[in-house]
């Protein structure tokens, strides 16, 4: 089927179409009339881009960062554990033997609690018969000193982060602690009126004192604290010991009682030594 | 292509000038440029059964202004002018072959490129451009004239 040809008043209004375009354009290349209505329309295709990536694409995009995020932890965390057992592996017979891992934080923060101004030197159990000390009445305790320092250490208080442990009765090539437990122990201890000498029972943990009532009359109560007098200047003064566990009359005039020691020396593998 | 409505055709110029921004940046380094465009309005007035209204190719040719970020007018005179010719000598194009049909459109492309360059990009207009994209337009119309011969249901159609 052919077209009808085109009439005049076609081609008057191609005419008039053309010359209105080439108006339009004449201004807007001369004038820039145009431009807000040009940025309008880009700001309408950003904004609606943006919404539609927002909406169709972000999402998926997400979940998938979300997985690779989550299998990228997984492979580092694998990879980290695997590093650090190899670590362990290659430093556990150096981390047995190495003051490396030493930390005298508890033991500074003990004797500031304690207001002891002394100077101390942290020491590491070297070798603890535990059997001896549940079963018999030698209760002694072998340690080393960190840093090897040329000090005569003999009648220095031993503690730990707990408290009071004993004191060094030997110190040549290997270093002997008497525990506060020990038969040969002595520790001048008091609690208000109370002074007493307070002796090792050859229990674990517990400590015995004997008084007369005659010189002192007050009564002792189960659990009362007794702290250390300083009396002998072995062990520093006004540091908790224990409390009272049992109380025994052993005569009319004398009373025995028992003391649940605070500091135990199997608490931990690393003490400090007081400088005498 | 044959009397595709208004919005069908809207929408496949939108496309095409999407299409055309992707692909003319890189074209334009081997000194070709394909007006899509202007060549798939050109090709719907040629293939409609109906001359087509001065403000149907005007108003089209305002939003390929608008969407191509063109100087608003310039599409719009060109695609009157191409309309004005494609109804005028319609019948005239029965005549034709395919080659001096490809010759035609090719013309056509290479006159919309210069004018366009006119106002777009007057200080690197290229002559070379004109010649490569008349000589890539020619072979590139040719090749989609041919595949009719080759793809059978669009010979039906």
């Amino acid at each position: 089927m052919s077209r009808v040809a085109l009439t005049h008043v076609s081609k008057l209004l191609y005419f008039f179409c053309i010359v209105l375009s080439f108006f339009l354009l004449y201004i807007d290349v001369n004038y820039k009339s145009f431009e807000k209505a040009k940025n309008l329309y880009k700001s309408f295709t950003i904004s609606s881009s943006y919404i539609l990536k927002r909406v169709t694409i972000d999402p998926f995009y997400y979940v998938y960062e979300i997985s690779k995020e989550k299998s990228k932890l997984i492979e580092e965390n694998k990879q980290l554990k695997q590093e650090l057992d190899n670590s362990f592996i290659k430093n556990f017979l150096i981390s047995k033997d190495s003051n490396f891992f030493v930390d005298d934080s508890t033991i500074k923060k003990f004797l500031n609690l304690n207001h002891i101004k002394k100077p101390f030197h942290l020491a590491k159990m070297n070798f603890f018969d535990v059997e001896k000390y549940l079963c018999c009445s030698q209760h002694r305790m072998f340690i080393k000193i960190i840093g090897n320092p040329d000090i005569d250490f003999i009648g220095s208080t031993v503690i730990n982060d707990q408290g009071i442990v004993g004191q060094i009765i030997y110190d040549k090539s290997t270093t002997e602690v008497l525990l506060l437990t020990d038969v040969a122990s002595v520790i001048p201890i008091v609690s208000g009126n109370h002074f007493c000498n307070a002796r090792g029972s050859g229990r674990p943990g517990v400590i015995s004192c004997t008084y007369s009532k005659l010189i002192w009359p007050d009564s002792i109560e189960i659990g009362q604290d007794f702290y250390s007098s300083g009396i002998g200047g072995i062990y520093p003064s006004k540091i908790l010991i224990g409390n009272v566990s049992n109380i025994n009359a052993s005569d009319t005039s004398n009373i025995v009682f028992d003391l649940n020691l605070v500091a135990n020396p199997l608490h931990g593998n690393f003490l400090g030594v007081v400088e005498p | 292509m044959s009397n595709i409505s208004t919005a069908k055709l809207l929408i496949l110029i939108y496309i095409a000038n999407l299409i055309e921004g992707f692909i003319a940046p890189l074209l334009v380094k081997a000194y070709i440029n394909i007006p899509i465009t202007f060549l798939i309005f050109s090709f719907a007035i040629y293939k409609s059964r109906f001359n087509t209204n001065a403000f149907y190719a005007f108003l089209f040719g305002l939003c390929v202004d608008f969407i191509s970020d063109s100087p608003i007018g310039m599409n719009a005179a060109l695609f009157l002018m191409m309309a004005y010719v494609v109804n005028s000598y319609a019948n005239t194009f029965k005549l034709f072959s395919s080659i001096q049909i490809c010759l035609f459109f090719s013309g056509s492309s290479v006159f919309y490129i210069g004018f366009s360059h006119l106002f777009i990009n007057l200080e690197n207009f290229s002559y070379l451009i004109l010649f490569i994209s008349f000589v890539i337009n020619t072979f590139l119309f040719l090749i989609v004239s041919m595949l009719r011969f080759y793809f059978p249901f669009s010979r039906l159609n």
